[in-house]
């Protein structure tokens, strides 16, 4: 079996006393939807923070492409293709829609500043690419339309799903979700998992926290389940769904979201 | 002889230190509580003083009577300008608010230039000459009242804070304003009266400092930044690390300017808030009200 | 092949610019329309921080004074050309701005406002005490105008100076635009609308803030130098909070964000200084009123104003 995208071994996080995190292990593949799920207090954030790398972690190893990262700087590790959204609407405020996404191609373009004094022919063909880039970007998400709309004037389903689109502007090979589907009616929730699988079939994998049962069964290829901090079980939806501690920890309790 | 002079300068210091430490109270009360900048803070220093001179000199009222009707009339004047300016704009980008407390306090200091005139000016206080001999120290009666009223005043805003109903919605705004607001504290209530007091403690200030050397309309510059400087030492927000702060900051200066270089005495303060900034940017003593 | 693109409004603008002096009346309108150039640099310098990174700095008035001090005692002292002080002023606010910058930038909120202002009141005082090397309050004297190396005439003051300070001026507002049109100038307004999602797009923030520091500090280096060069007498007054304030005021009420807000602010103040000649008071009292009317009804500043004189009122715009 080739090397995982994503490798977790024995990832742990303690603010002072407390653990939030306990020695978690798991992987993703390529061309995976992988949901994080737990109970609050889970310790889901925690983790999601340390692969994001806005967190660095006491102790354990996180491996991208077959190369250690724990504890590098997070833009560094947004630079080598990991992106990541929000659990709290995350945009460019007064930016158009179109800026937005224009933003997230930053990693993977050169040009800067004397080109663009200069007028370089690098200079121009990478504008008309990153145009380009976003207007795809857009169109994939069906926010054409919407593409000179200034980003805090959008609803907030719409603001969500340009996240999603500033975040697949970077061409990511791992995408990190932050609870992508709060605050969304179900039309909305369906509408995200139908795009969270086009966005696999792209090739890019996908780690999502979630709480919102629905999609997190109806997209995820394997789920990991946290509680307090530790990894209680792993598999696919209907494994996890039939494993007997997860009923008792989690989904017994009939808290789940619709 | 070297431990006269010493003496005499830390108590130069802690004097110089405590009236930093009554200019900067208003101002870390002002973010602490309300997360305002007020840039113009050092103006209702100098509008304190200027009120006291203005008091004596035109109504012929007795310096101590003076003081206090600078008191109140400046801390009237913070309640104006918290009702037409701070509080309209209380929910705009900190920046913003930044930008207009630095608008009034250029306002302010112009104005008093073209009102008070530029010269600098003499507060007539009757303790200003004479000095007291404690041991080998020698203080003036004025900085005695000073040492004496700031540590006063500031015991009486801890136990404000501290105690009274107003003070604890003043703590419950700065721990947590939407909180307090949804618990049914008075927003209004607590604006105004915070920058009353703050703009009162400014203007206390300024009056009592203020004959201990001359006046002129932008020494507010000055005097916010020696606040600034105490608050940053002590932390946004900290009372007592404001204390620490102003007493730290008088002492420096005043050995510093004793036994390094007169002329760099006011770098020593830059360099220490500097110094602080780069190494504890939430201050020496960290904020937890 | 590299080629200008330069809109309509703009090469309307600069024409109007390059032909200005020939419609001036006498040697004091002259004057005015240099120093207005002069602040118009300096405010677009500060712009790069304010405007484009969203940063306050209180200290940039410092970099100015450095500028200024660097050509003045190269020229003045060591009696070195004119071209070798403006080289060294953008290489001292440079290296400053770099070392202020570095120390500094990590700060966030109102503290690295604080801090820049703490560090221009350490150089003030530095330059006002330091009389051996600086001939502190006094200041330096008789500097001298500025000599074209391969032509060799000088450049005294009145219409030559305006067509020298336009030149940097022009270079300076051209760089601004650059930056804007490019990926470097989206990773400021990135940093500036959101500094956390800019880092998960890859973004080196602090990299970012300090870049558009350095140049800034650069920028307004040169404007010192051309105004040491042009006004002939410095004092250790152009670090203080009498050039800080107006460079603040002239970018906030001419529009921050912008390359024409700096420029249209810049004439504001010249236009105050004439009108209101007699009272340095009464001009920043007016400035002043300008600023906090201007942060309150019209962030934009005035350069907002224009596009509903046009009529394009309806578009959704942020900035430039």
């Amino acid at each position: 079996m080739t090397e995982p995208l994503l490798q977790v071994t024995g990832l742990t996080r303690a603010f002072g006393g407390l653990v939030a995190a306990n020695a978690v292990n798991f992987a993703v593949h390529d061309r995976e939807v992988v949901g994080l799920i737990g109970p609050n207090g889970a310790g889901k954030t925690t983790v999601f923070n340390m692969i994001a790398g806005s967190l660095p972690p006491s102790s354990g190893s996180l491996r991208f492409r077959g190369e250690e990262y724990a504890g590098a700087p997070a833009h560094r590790i947004a630079q080598r293709g990991i992106a990541r959204t929000f659990q709290i609407t995350s945009l460019f405020p007064t930016l158009s829609v179109l800026d937005n996404v224009k933003l997230g191609t930053h990693r993977h373009k050169n040009t800067g500043w004397w080109a663009a004094a200069c007028y370089s022919a690098a200079y121009r063909r990478e504008e008309q690419e990153v145009e380009a880039k976003a207007d795809a970007v857009l169109a994939f998400l069906d926010m054409g339309p919407q593409r000179n709309r200034i980003a805090q004037n959008l609803a907030y389903g719409d603001q969500r799903r340009l996240e999603i689109a500033i975040a697949l502007a970077a061409e990511p090979v791992l995408l990190l979700l932050d609870e992508p589907a709060a605050g969304m009616n179900p039309d909305e929730a369906r509408r995200l998992t139908e795009t969270i699988g086009r966005i696999r079939d792209t090739g890019v994998s996908v780690l999502l926290v979630e709480h919102h049962m629905r999609v997190v069964m109806g997209i995820c290829d394997r789920i990991v389940v946290l509680n307090q901090g530790n990894k209680i079980a792993e598999g696919t939806p209907t494994a996890v769904a039939n494993d007997p501690m997860v009923i008792r920890v989690y989904l017994g309790r009939g808290n789940g979201d619709a | 002889m070297f431990w006269d002079i010493f003496l005499q300068q830390v108590a130069n210091g802690l004097v110089n230190g405590m009236g930093y430490v009554l200019i900067a109270v208003g101002l870390t009360l002002v973010f602490g509580v309300l997360r305002i900048v007020n840039f113009a803070h050092g103006e209702f220093y100098m509008l304190g003083a200027f009120v006291t001179f203005f008091a004596i000199k035109l109504l012929g009222v007795p310096y101590l009577a003076a003081v206090l009707l600078a008191t109140i009339a400046v801390a009237g004047m913070g309640v104006l300008a918290n009702q037409v300016l701070f509080k309209p704009l209380r929910r705009e980008h900190e920046f913003t608010i930044l930008m207009v407390s630095l608008g009034l306090s250029l306002l302010l200091a112009n104005g008093g230039e073209i009102v008070f005139g530029a010269d600098p000016k003499y507060i007539p206080s009757p303790f200003a000459d004479e000095a007291v001999e404690l041991g080998p120290v020698f203080l003036t009666w004025q900085r005695i009242i000073v040492l004496v009223a700031a540590a006063i005043l500031i015991g009486l805003v801890y136990l404000f804070i501290r105690f009274t109903t107003m003070g604890k919605m003043m703590q419950a705004t700065a721990q947590n304003r939407d909180g307090a607001a949804l618990s049914g504290v008075n927003i209004d209530w607590v604006h105004t009266y915070t920058f009353a007091l703050a703009c009162g403690l400014a203007a206390v200030s300024g009056a009592l400092l203020g004959p201990t050397a001359v006046i002129f309309p932008t020494i507010g510059e000055w005097a916010v930044l020696k606040a600034f400087i105490v608050v940053v030492m002590g932390g946004l927000g900290s009372m007592g690390g404001a204390v620490a702060g102003g007493l730290l900051l008088g002492i420096a200066e005043a050995l510093g300017a004793n036994y390094i270089s007169i002329a760099f005495k006011d770098a020593i303060g830059y360099g220490i808030v500097v110094a602080v900034l780069l190494w504890r940017p939430a201050g020496l003593f960290v904020a937890r009200k | 092949m590299t080629g200008l693109r330069i809109p309509g409004a703009a090469a309307l603008g600069i024409a109007l610019l390059l032909a200005l002096p020939l419609a001036a009346v006498g040697d004091y309108f002259q004057h005015l329309l240099v120093l207005w150039l002069l602040f118009a640099l300096m405010a677009l310098s500060l712009n790069i921080i304010v405007g484009y990174l969203g940063e306050l700095s209180f200290g940039h008035a410092a970099f100015f004074g450095l500028g200024a001090y660097a050509s003045a005692m190269l020229t003045v002292h060591a009696g070195l050309p004119f071209w070798f002080g403006l080289l060294a002023s953008a290489v001292v606010a440079g290296f400053f701005g770099l070392v202020i910058g570095y120390v500094s930038l990590r700060i966030k909120g109102p503290q690295f406002a604080i801090l820049t202002l703490g560090f221009g009141a350490i150089l003030h005082s530095v330059f006002i005490n330091w009389i051996d090397f600086t001939n502190g309050p006094l200041g330096i004297t008789k500097i001298p105008p500025p000599r074209i190396p391969l032509l060799g005439f000088e450049i005294r003051d009145g219409v030559p100076f305006y067509y020298l300070v336009l030149f940097f001026l022009l270079l300076s507002a051209y760089l601004c635009r650059a930056l804007m049109r490019s990926r470097t100038g989206r990773a400021f307004i990135a940093v500036r609308e959101n500094d956390v999602l800019a880092t998960s797009l890859g973004i080196d923030v602090f990299r970012t803030k300090l870049l558009g520091f350095v140049v800034a500090t650069m920028m307004v280096g040169v404007a010192g130098c051309l105004y040491a060069h042009y006004i002939k007498v410095i004092t250790p007054g152009l670090f203080t909070l009498h050039y800080m304030a107006p460079m603040i005021i002239m970018v906030i009420v001419g529009g921050k964000g912008t390359v024409t807000g700096p420029i249209v602010g810049a004439l504001v103040y010249v236009v105050l200084l004439e009108v209101l000649r007699a009272s340095g008071s009464m001009r920043m009292l007016v400035f002043s009123v300008l600023l906090t009317l201007s942060v309150i009804f019209l962030p934009g500043g005035l350069v907002s104003l224009l596009p509903k004189w046009r009529g394009q009122g309806g578009r959704e715009k942020a900035n430039d």
